[in-house]
């Protein structure tokens, strides 16, 4: 049985990186929902979120199958490869150098671009919508289920990573169907920022358990560890920043 | 089809956005691993060593990024 103590890193940052996706496919869903009414926008969320389900129902027991050093390394590598890229970007946005994401543009945009397909091929209106709210969910799940995995790779973490992620898209879900707009207020790009340094962290912490050269204090120094990444970011976007302004006025 | 080249694609970006960010984060571990098995850095430091290098990689990534466009 898995503590509370033990359990709660592993929800938390399961449930912070899954609300990032979650509303990225939220706001395609909506625009579905919006164009062409809910049915085909639920029957296509539900068909990719069943197939996500199966997808770590299969890899779950199969990678617990593997010795955990080895896995811990693969994961530990994947992790930072994933992470340090949201990082980076997030770095860059909040540095001013790439533009910041909009929810509220990719939902017009999404609408504008269905609207079109409807109107050409109307008799498969439906089912091109269906295919959209389909394919959104299931883009944007293969990374909140590579999440669960990898945060989850552990002896007895997969249930709490998955319940993490679970909870993030199920509040992130009912939220907008609440409000019926798309969530354009949630600070994504701080939370991607966030997310970006606990990968990094967990990363880091997994290659160093995996190749046999443990962090002292083990599990305790996953804290530190994200805390390092996010202090470093924040220094770069300070710099990025510094460094465009400088450009500009010379 | 379309919806597997998505998934391909989306797979191929999770991991490979910066291709020279993920090259880097390889080349540090494997570094790491074949120090660390040749005894050439001690277990205590290792670890320190590779959070370094990695908060290295991302600066190099990030510059990279915010160069302007030629």
């Amino acid at each position: 049985m898995i503590s509370l103590a033990t359990a709660a890193p592993t929800i938390g940052a399961a449930f912070v990186a899954s609300s990032v996706e979650a509303v990225e496919a939220f706001t395609i869903v909506l625009a579905v929902s919006v164009v062409r009414g809910v049915r085909p926008a639920a029957l296509g969320a539900v068909a990719a979120l069943v197939l996500l389900a199966l997808v770590v129902a299969v890899l779950g027991p199969l990678i617990a199958a593997i010795p955990v050093h080895g896995l811990q390394l693969v994961v530990g590598v994947l992790l930072l490869a994933f992470g340090l890229g949201w990082l980076r970007k997030a770095v860059l946005r909040a540095g001013g150098a790439l533009a910041l994401h909009d929810e509220a543009a990719a939902f017009e945009e999404e609408t504008r671009a269905l609207r079109g397909e409807a109107q050409a091929h109307a008799s498969a209106a439906d089912w091109l919508a269906g295919m959209a709210a389909f394919k959104a969910v299931l883009l944007e799940g293969t990374e909140v289920v590579f999440i669960v995995l990898a945060i989850g790779a552990r002896p007895g973490l997969l249930g709490p990573a998955a319940i993490g992620a679970a909870a993030a898209c199920a509040l992130i879900f009912a939220t907008g169907l609440f409000l019926r707009a798309p969530l354009a207020r949630i600070p994504e790009n701080s939370m991607k920022f966030v997310v970006g340094a606990l990968l990094a962290g967990f990363g880091v912490f997994w290659c160093c358990e995996g190749m046999g050269a443990p962090w002292p204090g083990g599990d305790l120094a996953i804290a530190p560890l994200i805390a390092f990444y996010l202090v470093a970011g924040l220094l770069m976007a300070w710099a990025v920043r510094a460094m465009r302004t400088r450009t500009r006025t010379a | 089809m379309s919806v597997l080249r998505a998934l391909a694609s989306t797979i191929g970006k999770m991991f490979a956005a910066d291709l020279w960010l993920t090259i880097g984060v390889v080349a540090i571990v494997a570094l790491a691993a074949a120090a660390l098995r040749a005894n050439l850095a001690p277990p205590g430091s290792l670890p320190f060593l590779i959070a370094a290098a990695i908060a290295a990689a991302l600066a190099v990534g990030v510059v990279r990024g915010a160069r302007p466009k030629a």
